[in-house]
């Protein structure tokens, strides 16, 4: 999780208008309050930044924001190689 | 007798300020909104231009952030920020912010449109781009619907909300329909109005394209005036039963007198003489306006050859003789067209203009026009006037028209 983890949480932060504070890895979705329209609204933000395509299932076992951050980054480090 | 039904909240804004008091010492300075202003299509599309239009300035969207105390960010389109903030000052007049509003009120609001700069930008990237996959929060930013459910939504309004649509009679749908619904018993109290944001690049190519617009200004009832000028903003009232504001202790600002509503059923850019007047009269009729000593018109005064001509022998043959007796104002002269919201912006205007008495000058004007003659134009400085009784008129494309009657 090297690069991207902070601005990551900085557009879910500004996509999903949820106090960054509240946007902690160890926190789960439902306690942070994102919804699924709150989600796709900062993935479609996150694939217009990296230049990345995530599918639709992507999150489907993910349970805390960590999770989330971990197959983004995995996405976005894929696309680098 | 029906119970009255009176208004107890006024919101606006508009390229002349973000609320109620910026809008009114504009009008009142003579200050126009207008000016030359960059349409950039992006790097796919034609050359930028300039254009004269009068667009909300500075930060619309704070301005609604500041009033809420949250942010909303770009979880909506211009159009239904701007009757949010608008819905907000105008509860926030009448001393209904604070409370859920409940199954006893309404939300009803027009605009021509819907969520111009959203679709536009998704169409950029699908079109333009050939980006395949399309933001997922633009069907709900473009809806007609966005800004009353957004309304609703911020003030915990369960009652009927819906939006009405037609053209630039849309605000003036919403107030008739809403007044409508306390009327019929449906609420006792409704949040009406209008909002529009269609000025996007694509939006201002395409007034262009109609050769309505105006490559100066805005000049109403003018010798010399060649088009209108395109606008945004929005505009809101609070209406309800009168014995309803008594209870709460509400300050009146004047009672809703009727509508007219007809349409001309003729031709879709081209006015008609006799939906004007027929509009005019139907809402002159319950409060007996057409006898009045002195009643306030706010003019549709869009500016164009063909509205000014038609509107002003609309007001010499509805009120004939006593047709001289009425101050005419056009505030588009100042605010631009804000189409769909216009009925709105101009109501809550000259809703202030007949509590202050005293009429803003139209703006622009370069010297009288034959073609418009036989009315009493407000001209210079702002007027002193004795009227309490007010017409609102809008005239929209496909023949739609609406006047409002309101008193003090």
């Amino acid at each position: 999780m090297a690069g991207h983890e902070e601005e990551l949480i900085d557009i879910i932060a500004e996509e999903a208008l949820i106090d960054r504070s509240k946007l902690v890895p160890s926190a789960t979705l439902e306690d942070i309050g994102l919804d699924s329209v709150d989600l796709v609204s900062a993935v479609f933000a996150i694939e217009e930044k990296y230049g990345v395509e995530i599918a639709e299932d992507a999150f489907a076992r993910t349970d805390t924001l960590g999770d989330v951050l971990a197959k983004l980054e995995a996405l976005i480090e894929a696309k680098k190689d | 007798m029906a119970e009255p039904i009176v208004a107890t909240g006024l919101g606006a804004i508009s390229a002349l300020g973000h609320d109620m008091a910026e809008t009114w010492d504009a009008v009142l300075a003579g200050r126009s909104g207008i000016e030359p202003t960059l349409f950039d299509p992006g790097p796919r599309g034609p050359p930028p231009v300039t254009t004269a239009a009068a667009l909300v300035k500075g930060d619309g969207i704070g301005a609604l952030e500041a009033a809420l105390g949250r942010r909303v960010g770009s979880s909506l389109d211009p159009f239904a920020a701007y009757a949010l903030k608008a819905a907000h000052e105008a509860l926030g007049q009448a001393g209904l912010l604070g409370q859920p509003l409940g199954a006893r009120a309404a939300v009803v609001m027009g605009n021509g449109i819907g969520g111009m700069h959203t679709l536009e930008k998704a169409y950029d990237k699908f079109f333009g781009v050939r980006v395949g996959k399309i933001h997922p929060l633009t069907i709900p930013r473009v809806m007609v619907s966005a800004p009353v459910s957004a309304v609703a939504m911020e003030f915990g309004v369960t009652g009927p909300v819906f939006a009405t649509s037609s053209a630039c009679a849309s605000a003036g749908h919403a107030i008739a329909q809403g007044a409508s619904l306390i009327a019929g018993g449906l609420a006792d109290v409704a949040v009406v109005g209008g909002s529009e944001a269609m000025a996007s690049p694509g939006g201002i190519r395409s007034w262009e394209g109609l050769q309505a617009t105006s490559e100066t200004t805005c000049r109403p009832f003018s010798a010399g005036r060649d088009g209108m000028i395109v606008g945004d903003g929005a505009g809101a009232l609070v209406l309800e039963r009168l014995s309803h504001a008594e209870a709460r202790g509400a300050r009146v600002i004047a009672e809703y007198c009727g509508a007219g509503l007809t349409s001309d059923a003729f031709h879709l850019t081209q006015p008609s003489l006799d939906g004007a007047i027929a509009a005019m009269r139907q809402a002159c009729a319950p409060g007996g306006f057409l006898e009045a000593d002195q009643v306030l018109i706010s003019a549709h005064g869009t500016g164009t050859p063909l509205n000014d001509k038609n509107e002003a022998a609309a007001i010499r043959t509805a009120f004939g003789e006593r047709a001289l007796r009425h101050p005419v104002i056009a505030t588009k002269s100042a605010h631009g067209h804000v189409i769909g919201a216009t009925a709105a912006l101009q109501a809550v205007i000259a809703l202030r203009a007949i509590e202050e008495g005293l009429a803003p000058p139209i703006l622009n004007y370069l010297g009288p026009d034959e073609e418009c003659a036989g009315i009493d134009l407000v001209l210079g400085e702002p007027r002193k006037i004795s009227a309490r009784k007010l017409l609102v008129n809008a005239f929209a494309f496909g023949g739609l028209n609406v006047s409002l009657a309101f008193r003090r």
